[in-house]
Order: structure tokens, then sequence, then C-alpha cells
């Protein structure tokens, strides 16, 4: 009989699921009290491998909030002092900056502060950087000669760059870029240059996609950051075979470096082991697991070496900028103005 | 089975709009058979669904035996009155068989005992093999006999059938309206019918009760509501019938048929109601009428006819044997009594 | 009883024979307990709806102006009508065509085409357009979208149509052809009206997950409004540039809807008398039968043989390089049938207050509780959740990132499937019924449990396949409201797949067809095989 049938189908369904959720930790479903909450925009692998370590280095149980910086920091803020993170780690620090405004954080431990070197770290003092990524412009050599190339990012805004470049502007990478642009450049020229983007660039929607889109041919160059090349270049290289990297320097905006930041908050339950998170993260140990982890991202604990294969940090001569001014609101209302969100 | 009477005083029903049922009123006696009989429309339906409890009556009241079911202060829960109720379709409960559904409204101990299926099968004219057959297996005369069936099992001192055998055709619909009856007489049931078809609240009944609008215009013995309608309307509706204006005296009415005689005295100007079966035709002498039309029916037949240096149409139900010819001319008796009614005021 | 008009969508009200009388509705009081269950229902559907519209307004005109009145809006605006525009009339011909071929004609092997015409249902349409870019990066933009949510979306075209060609009454077109109509011409006047509305709702459903398509257009970078509010969400959260826009969907939503209401028109479509129906007569195919079958066979390949298959690929490829990490698959099973399992039960209770109320006591009220409750489930996925977010960190912290409220976005955004469900059973439990039974001496509770759940448990169960189903494979709103530390098997396919990881997305993608495949088969049982 037909309704036997699909009665039994759905008490299978229901055995299921049943096995599935007992086989699970009960919480799975929530947060769970006993563990420290660490939200984060941060790579997911990175985060994963250091909570990992910290919790075998000292027992504390770690639960993981993955999200995108932008919103991420705006749930924090809208969370208000009653969020359940104890700890911030972002990307990029135009997302931290934004819970820093908030007054939401707690003031950062000064041998955590110690670890990191002054000019990898905000006038503000409120959070420290646990890594850094730049921003360089990937390009297709048998599409663009290398005499071709832009001296500045800045030209990419140019007519002769119509339909000749990619980059992803939804996200919260590119965003930080442009910030940078606005705390150097002021807000004109950035919003010129954010108009010459909506004519001009293929909207991606993300580095990949745009690394990919290079190495394809589709466009000839592409914004983005530098480690998702490094690591597919030590991987299959099949989404970078074709490409080289452009690193503009001369504190050009494209030379932009962009620190990933962390964070204990003020509202925390577990202040004290929200500090010996932080301070492991930026430890050199914690900076190890960060190179370990393959993301081809920069270390910037005091002393400790980034992947061999990345031009060190402070060859890249990006533009000074005090990650404290990063204005990500704004950026989002140029970015919203120019029709490019 | 203990039968009880039922009880019906100035019943309204309203639904909120207009009166559907009329300040009603309807005895039925213990282990009687009434048949409501009326047009569509004309709130037979509602009575028995008030009477079973699925419409609340704005004023009125019902009692069963000796307990009241309905009046103003409340009213018994359909599941507390002890009433039987067939519906036109059966309503068999798709998903249980003949035996499910007929110990449906046995307590749960009794439920598991199927053997008492059987019996109620028999009792209702049906094969006990058909216990284990699912209500789509079963013909519609076969499923308007399990839902009585259903509704006997409890016992019930009365049951109401709501046309039940208006969806079944002609020869199913005799045999299962005499099983349904022996059944019924067998149990002693109360029993309310209702029915817009004459010949079916005739012959299955001891009281009729004719509605129209919502009121009852007569209620009687089949024998009272046919040969003395308490109207034309009445009349009309039990069977064919001619009205023929003519002057009462009294005892008399003098219409194009005659001096006739009146069942019932009349005076002044009168509309005499007559049945075409009280017509007889015969040798052409007296009276005399010319043939139009015969309809053939077998047993009997319908004759229209002219009458002569008239202009008035006549219709006779005479034996099928003794049938006329189109255009025989024949002569015209009435041989019994007739009815007159008051002329409505303003008809020519 | 006419099958189900809709299969997962459920957009469209149960208008066929089986509603009770006039008489038979108002002879009981209405009950009012019910009547509070369903407001309670109806309130919390459309709470969501008037956050978006109070966070819209609290912007204020000039920002709200600013926000809007520019090029980019009329963009998104373009972008998402003609999308709609292109893709609908698309699924109305192959969903009609099909189920043509497959009821009404001699084609071979009609009970196989059937199920394979609607296994598409089981590919997520996210799914099926990773398939696609992953092979050929060229499918995208405008074309590569309407390709893929075209295949993707025409089952919900095809089922309605198949279930009412099945169910069509052959005497009805002897009936036009003794009346002097010719065959094409009796097709025309009698099966279109009573296809259309039923074709109506179907199409109305595909252009609502149009509206509310996030994965597919995001591949195939072709920005709409969803994309957009994504996109401001990853930016400022809630702000109140994704709330604009969120409320202008909300208006477009409330537009189709009212398209569909006039295309349906006010048919009605009874079978009148007691008459049985007569077995349709299959069209002869002849000539026309290898083309029938090319076709066809064309179709199911496009929707679901090659998406199918390059998933197959890159699972084959993640096993041979030992890329499939069973424990984190597991756990996104686990996590997925749990959450899909909450949210089909809770759909399933919600929705039977309103439906019980609509089928017992029909009145105005009682249509509007149900309009209301389409009309927040015409919300994409990413507004609900924005807007519980929103109502869970200001009013209800407890529930704040816990299954809950994720269960309660699943059952905001899938309630009508339940509800649909729940009407085409009842329509098997009439009053009638109910009424013989309390003539019987069973009470008002023992006869909902005698009579009308066992004559309605099928459909609620269908009902709640059809939530669990659409829950397995939720993206937007899960990526908002998922528990922390939660993933399931849409979420995690999508930080694999945003990152164009074809090799780590392959085991997730195949965990939701493999979850998927089997309930749509029953489905196809359930809707398609009835009497």
């Amino acid at each position: 009989m037909r309704r036997r049938t699909f009665l039994t189908g759905l008490g299978a369904i229901g055995t299921m699921s049943l096995v599935g959720c007992g086989s699970k930790d009960k919480d799975e479903y929530k947060a769970d009290p006993g563990s420290l909450q660490v939200y984060s925009s941060q790579h997911e692998n990175v985060t994963k491998a250091w909570a990992e370590a910290f919790t075998v280095a000292t027992g504390i149980k770690v639960q993981i909030r993955k999200g995108s910086d932008s919103s991420m920091g705006h749930q924090i803020v809208a969370e208000g002092a009653s969020s359940p993170a104890d700890v911030f780690l972002t990307e990029n620090s135009p997302a931290m900056t934004l819970v820093e405004r908030g007054k939401l954080l707690a003031p950062l431990e000064e041998a955590t502060r110690r670890q990191v070197p002054a000019n990898l770290t905000p006038s503000s003092k409120t959070w420290t950087s646990i890594a850094a990524r730049s921003t360089v412009l990937v390009y297709n050599p048998a599409k663009l000669p290398k005499a071709e190339l832009p001296k500045s990012m800045m030209e990419l805004a140019g007519p002769d760059w119509k339909d000749r470049w990619g980059c992803a502007p939804g996200g919260a990478d590119f965003q930080a870029i442009v910030a940078g642009m606005l705390a150097g450049q002021g807000e004109q020229k950035t919003t010129e240059w954010l108009k010459g983007l909506k004519t001009n660039a293929r909207a991606l929607q993300n580095n990949i996609a745009t690394m990919k889109s290079v190495n394809a041919g589709e466009i000839p160059c592409g914004v983005i950051y530098h480690y998702y090349w490094y690591r597919d270049q030590a991987g299959t290289k099949e989404g970078s075979g074709n490409t080289a990297l452009h690193y503009f320097r001369n504190q050009d905006p494209g030379a932009f470096v962009s620190l990933s930041g962390g964070a204990v908050l003020a509202g925390s339950k577990k202040p004290e082991e929200a500090r010996k998170f932080l301070a492991f993260v930026t430890s050199p140990a914690g900076q190890k697991v960060l190179v370990d982890s393959k993301s081809m991202e920069y270390a910037v604990g005091t002393g400790v070496a980034s992947a061999p294969a990345l031009p060190p940090l402070s060859t890249l001569q990006a533009p000074p900028v005090d990650p404290f001014a990063l204005n990500s609101d704004k950026v989002s209302t140029l970015m919203t103005d120019a029709g490019i969100l | 089975m203990t039968s009880a009477g039922i009880t019906i005083t100035g019943l309204t029903v309203g639904y909120g709009g207009p009166a559907v049922l009329d300040q009603v009123s309807l005895q039925v006696r213990p282990g009687g058979t009434t048949a409501v009989l009326g047009p569509s429309g004309s709130g037979k339906t509602t009575l028995l669904r008030a009477l079973a409890g699925f419409v609340r009556p704005a004023h009125g009241q019902i009692e069963i035996g000796a307990k009241v079911l309905t009046d103003e202060k409340g009213m018994v829960a359909p599941e507390r009155r002890g009433i039987g109720y067939v519906r036109q379709d059966g309503a068999l409960f798709p998903h249980l068989d003949v035996t499910g559904n007929i110990l449906f409204g046995l307590p749960r101990a009794e439920r598991r005992r199927a053997a008492q299926v059987g019996p109620l099968l028999e009792l209702v004219g049906l094969s006990p093999d058909l216990a284990r057959r699912r209500p789509d297996q079963l013909s519609g005369g076969q499923q308007q006999r399990v839902a009585l069936a259903r509704a006997l099992a409890r016992e019930p001192a009365v049951v109401l059938l709501d046309e039940p055998f208006s969806s079944l055709d002609t020869a199913l619909r005799a045999a299962t309206r005499e099983a349904t009856l022996t059944a019924l007489r067998e149990r002693g049931a109360t029993t309310v019918l209702v029915t817009h078809d004459q010949a079916e609240a005739l012959s299955f009944a001891d009281q009729v009760a004719v509605m129209f609008d919502g009121r009852f215009a007569q209620i009687g013995t089949p024998a009272e509501v046919y040969d003395a309608p308490a109207t034309p309307e009445v009349g009309a509706f039990l069977g064919d019938t001619m009205l023929l204006p003519g002057l009462a005296d009294g005892r008399v009415v003098d219409c194009v048929l005659g001096k006739l005689d009146l069942t019932e005295p009349a005076t002044g100007d009168v509309l005499a109601m007559i049945r075409p079966e009280q017509l007889v035709l015969g040798a052409p002498s007296g009276l005399t009428a010319r043939v139009v039309s015969v309809a053939y029916h077998g047993p009997d037949a319908m004759v229209r006819l002219d009458l002569t240096d008239t202009t008035t149409r006549l219709v006779a139900r005479v034996p099928g044997h003794d049938a006329p010819e189109n255009g025989d001319l024949v002569g015209v008796v009435v041989p019994g009594a007739v009815r007159a009614y008051p002329k409505p005021a303003g008809s020519g | 009883m006419p099958a189900f008009s809709d299969p997962s969508g459920a957009v469209l009200p149960y208008d066929g024979p089986g509603a009770p009388s006039v008489r038979a509705r108002r002879s009981t009081p209405t009950p009012w307990l019910v009547v509070v269950a369903a407001l309670l229902v109806a309130v919390l559907m459309l709470a969501p709806v008037l956050v978006v519209f109070g966070q819209a307004t609290a912007a204020g005109a000039a920002e709200a102006s600013r926000l809007l009145l520019r090029p980019r809006t009329a963009e998104l605006l373009r972008n998402t009508l003609v999308l709609v525009v292109l893709t609908v009339p698309i699924t109305v011909v192959l969903g009609c065509a099909a189920a043509w071929l497959v009821e009404r004609t001699t084609l071979a092997a009609a009970g196989v085409w059937r199920t394979l015409l609607l296994t598409p249902l089981a590919i997520p349409a996210f799914v099926s357009s990773y398939a696609w870019t992953s092979v050929l990066p060229s499918v995208q933009g405008l074309g590569g979208a309407v390709f893929v949510t075209a295949l993707a979306y025409y089952p919900f075209v095809f089922l309605p149509a198949a279930a009412l060609l099945r169910a069509l009454d052959q005497g009805h077109l002897d009936a036009a052809r003794s009346l002097g109509a010719s065959g094409l011409g009796a097709v025309l006047r009698v099966v279109a009206p009573q296809l259309r509305p039923a074709v109506a709702g179907g199409a109305l459903l595909v252009a609502l997950h149009l509206l509310a398509e996030f994965g597919v257009l995001q591949m195939m970078r072709f920005p709409t409004f969803t994309t957009a509010i994504l996109q401001q969400f990853a930016v400022g959260f809630s702000n109140s540039a994704g709330s604009l826009l969120a409320a202008t969907l909300v208006v477009l939503c409330l537009g189709l809807l009212a398209v569909e209401v006039l295309l349906r028109g006010r048919a009605r479509i009874s079978r009148l008398g007691p008459g049985t129906r007569q077995q349709p007569v299959a069209h002869r195919l002849g000539v026309w039968t290898v083309p029938a079958i090319g076709a066809l066979a064309i179709l199911v390949g496009l929707s679901v043989v090659v998406p199918a298959g390059i998933v197959l690929r890159w699972l084959l490829r993640a096993i041979s390089a030992g890329a499939v990490d069973a424990v984190p698959l597991l756990s996104a099973t686990g996590s997925t049938i749990g959450l899909a399992v909450l949210a089909g039960l809770a759909a399933t209770v919600a929705a039977l207050p309103g439906a019980w109320l609509l089928h017992r006591y029909p009145s105005r009220l009682a249509a509007g509780l149900e309009r209301m409750t389409y009309v927040a489930s015409a919300l994409p996925g990413v507004v609900i959740g924005l807007a519980l977010v929103t109502l869970a960190v200001q009013w209800a912290r407890p529930v704040y990132q816990t299954a809950a409220l994720a269960v309660a976005a699943y059952t905001v955004l899938f309630l009508p499937r339940a509800m649909v469900a729940w009407r085409s059973g009842l329509a098997a439990a009439p009053t009638e019924l109910v009424e013989a039974s309390r003539s019987l001496g069973v009470s008002g509770p023992g006869t909902f449990a005698r009579v009308v759940l066992p004559l309605v448990l099928p459909s609620a169960l269908t009902g709640f396949v059809l939530v669990f189903l659409a829950t397995a494979t939720e993206l937007t709103a899960t990526l908002l409201l998922a528990p922390t530390g939660t993933e399931t098997l849409a979420t995690a396919f999508w930080s694999a797949s945003d990152e164009l990881d074809y090799v780590a997305s392959a085991p997730y993608a195949a965990a939701m067809i493999a979850l998927s495949a089997p309930l749509t088969v029953l489905l196809r049982r359930q809707i398609l095989d009835q009497r």
C-alpha cells in the first residue's frame, strides 16, 4: 500500500534525524555557556587552528561563530553590552573600529600589546592586530604586458581601463582598501575613483573569483589580497597558473596593508579566558599557528617570520594609515551612493 | 429497545437571516414513522439537523421521550442525544471497512466484538460477507444500508433519515426503502424521514408532515394529506390535481362537471379539487369529452381530454388495459365526493 | 478529491469541491480558541514584514529617497523584473507541455517520466548552478540565470498541471466535442480554463522563488534585490539601506500576489452531480513519439542528469583526493535533518488552526488570515532572517542564536506548504463525516482523533515533507540565523562553493541531493497518484 510506504519512509527519516541529533553534542544547537564565545570573521581554518591550539594549551573550550567583517561588527553593536561574544577576530580592521566606536571593547592588556610591533596596532590601544594582508594587482601577462601595468591603483578609474579589471566590491576586503584610500586620499578623490570603478570594473563575488577570472583571461587584471594568490600557487595553481602579482608600493593606495584585528569585548562574561585567548593568538606560539595554517597571511607577532614565499611586510612600502581612522560606514555610504552596493 | 416520542414545540431557526424554520411544532408517536415532505429549500433538512443537534435553534423546544434536548437554556450535544442520523450520501468513513463503520459508535470494549456485525447486516438486508469490504467497494444502495446498520448498532430510540434513497436508482430505491422500513419496524425505532418524493412519503410513513417555506402546511395520515389536503398547494404537491371553479351551496358544488358532492361543507365561489383517478370514463353519454392524448404507463394510463363545448382540459387516470384511443369521444363521470377550497380573492 | 494544486510552495487556496456548504458553516458557533491560535500564527507570520517596514520608515523620507531613488535601484529592479519576465513563461511552457505529454498522450513509460520530471525538486537551484559554472564558466549573467532557474523551477508548474490534467474528466472534453468544438478548440475552451488557476499558482511560485533566489544569482553574478539585500547585510548587518531594499521587495511580492489573483480569475472548478469521472482518453502521439521523447530527454538531461553528473564527478574527485572529511559532513547532515524535522513539525502544527478554520468556518476573517500567511512567506529568506534577528536582539534575547529562532524563520517561510497540505487533507474529511460521527455518539475530540486525523494524516505528512525538503536546502535565512557552531549542508556547501572550491563543496551538494531525492519520490506518490 502506498500510504504505508510513505509512512515507513517518514518513519525512517524521523529515526535518521534522531540518530543525527543524538550523535552530536547538545551544544550544537545553542551557544554553550561553558565555552569561550569567539565571534570571528577571520578565515575559518585559521580561527579553528587557533582555537584548537588554545584549548590544547589551556584546557579552555572555545566556540566559534562565523560571519563576515562588517555584518558581524554591526551585529555586536546591535547586541550591545549583552552580546554573547567574548572575543572578536576580524579579517580587516574597519569592522573592529566600528565596535570600538560603540565603546564595546575592553582595554588591551599591556603584555599582549607588546607582542606586536607598535606600528601594527591602532592609536586607541583597545585592540591588536593578529595578522595582516597586502593589496596586490593580479594580472594575466598574456592579456596585460608588464610594461602596461598601472603605476598607481588610482589610474584604474581612468577611461583607459574600461572593462579591463575586476574586483569584489561587495566584500569587506575590498572595502578596507577603499577605507585606506579614503583615509589617505580624502573623500573627493575616493568618490571619483569609485565612480570610475562602477564604469570600468567587473564586479565579482570575491577575491578568488576575481583571481580565477584573471587566470582565465576574462579580464586582464584584478585587485585582490596577496594571500589568495600565494595559497593557490602553493597548491594546484589551478586558479593562478597564468597570472603574476604586481605590487604598487610607493605608499600608493594600492599598496594598502590591511590589519586583521583581535579584541576582548567589554561585556565578556569570561574576561580572564578572553584575555588569555588574545594573548595566545598574538604570542609567538599563536603566530606560528597562523603561519602553519597555510593561510599565507602575514604574521604580525614580533620575531615570528611569515611564510618564506612572501615578500617581507617591511618591503611593501604601504601607505601609513592609522587603522583607527578607517571608517567602514562612510565607505559603504560612498559605495552605495556610487551605485556599487 | 425503548421507543420514545418526539415533541417539537415552536421551533424557529434563523441562521441570522430570515427564519428558515418558523414556529414549527410536530409530534411523532413512540415507534411511529413520520415523513417530512416538502420542496427543496422548504426547511425540512434544517428541521432534521436541529433534531440531531447540528443546528442551534433561535427559539422553541425539542423533547424526545421525557428528555428536553433543546430549549431556551441550551442544547444537548449531538453525541449525547441517542439519535441515529442517516444522510443522503450515507457518509460512510472511507478509512474504515464495513465492520469498522458499523461498530464505530459503540463503546470501545464492544467494538472488538465483530460478530455482532453479521446480524446487523442481515437486519438491513445485506449479506454478512460484506463485513470486510471497504466503502468504495459497495454499491450506492449497499452503502446506504450500511449507514443505516451503523446508526441502528447503537440502538437509538430515534432514527433520522435525510433523503436516504434519493441518490439511488428506481429499482434499488424500492428495495432499499423496503429493507430500511423492515429493519426500523423490527427495532421499533421512532423514525423521521425527510424527502421531497411524495410517493415515498406516502408509502413509508404513518404520518406525513408537509412543509412549505419553513412552516407545516398540514400534518396527518398519508390518506388525510392526499385525499383531504388542507390547501390546494398541499394537494398539488402530493399529486396531480385539477382545480375547477364553481359555486358551492353547503353540500354540493356546481361546476363544468355538473353538481358534485362535497366532502366538507362550503359556500360561495370555490375551486373544486379533483384528482385524475376520480374521473371515470365510459360510453359517451351525459357529459362527453374528446380524447386529446394518451400516455400509457403500463398499469395505468393518463388520458387528456377536452370537455365537449368548453375550453376545459381534463386529465384522467384509467387502468392501462382500459385506455381509450386518441380522438375517441367518451363519457365523463365523477362518482365520489370532491373537496372545494374558497376561491382566492382577485382571481377571475 | 482533486490533487493538490501546489506541490511545494503553496500559494493556492483550495477552491475545489468539498468546501462546506453555507448551511453547514453557520450551524455551530466559531470556536474562539482556534481563532485565537490562528491569529497568533498570523501575527508571527506578519511580524517580520512589520519589522522590515518599521526599519525602512525609520530611515526617514530624505534618507529613503536618497537610497531608493538612484540608478542602482533601477538596475536591480530591471534585473529582477527581466529575470521574472523571461523565466516564468519558459517554466509555464515547459511545465504544461511536459504535463500534457505525460498525462494525456500515449507516451510510453509515463510513470518513469513523471518521476524524472519531478526530480529537479531534489536538486537545489544553487547546487545545479554550481554544477554548471564549474564546467562552463560562460554560463553566467542573465542568460545563465534564466537557464538554471527555468530548469530548476519548471516542476512547480509541471506538478499542479499534471495533477489537474490527470484528474480531468474526459466527459467534459467529449461534451465539448459533441457541442461542435474541434479537438484543439475543446482543449482551449474546456481544458485551458480549468488549468489556468493551477498554472497561475505554479507560475506565481516560480516568480516568488526568483525574487527570493540568492545562491544562483550570486554565482551567475546577476545582481537582483535579494543579492543586493544580502550584500547590504554583509556591509551593515541590518541597516536602513537593506531594509529599504527589502521593503521594496515586499511590495514586489505583493504585486505578484495581486497579479496571480487576477490571472487565476474567479473560476471555481467543481464536478457536479454524483456521476463518476470518466477515464481520460490518451492522445495518440504517432509520428511525434520520437520528437516528444527526445524533448523530454533533453529537459531531464539538462535539469537533472547533467547537474547530478557533475556533482558526482566532483564527488568522485574529492573521494579520490581523500578530501571528504566525514566528521563535518555527518555533523552538517545531522543538524540539517534536525532543523528540518523541527521546522516540519512546527510548520505543520502552526498551519492547523488556520486550515481548520478555513475548512470548517470559512469567513472573511479566515481567508484574510490565510492571505497574511502567504504574504509573509512570499518574502525571501534573507528578509525574514533579517527581521527575526532584529526582533530577537531587541525583544527576545533568550532565543537569539538558538535553533528556535531558525525554526521560527522556517515556519514563517514554509507554513503555506503545510497549510495547503492540511487543506487538501481536511477536504478528505468533510463536515458530513464529522456529523455522522457525532450522531453516532462520539464527542468532538473523539471525532477528531477517530475520523479527521486518520483521513488527514497522509496529507499532513505530505505537508511535513514539503517543509522538511524546503528547510533542508534553505540557504539565506540559515546563513543569518543558524545557531553558533551549527553548519547545515546548505551553509557548508555555500562557504565552500563561495570560494569556488568545487571539490570541497561536492560532498555537501551530493548529501543534499541524497536527502531530497527519496522525499521527492514520496511526494510524487502522494500528490500525483491520488485517485
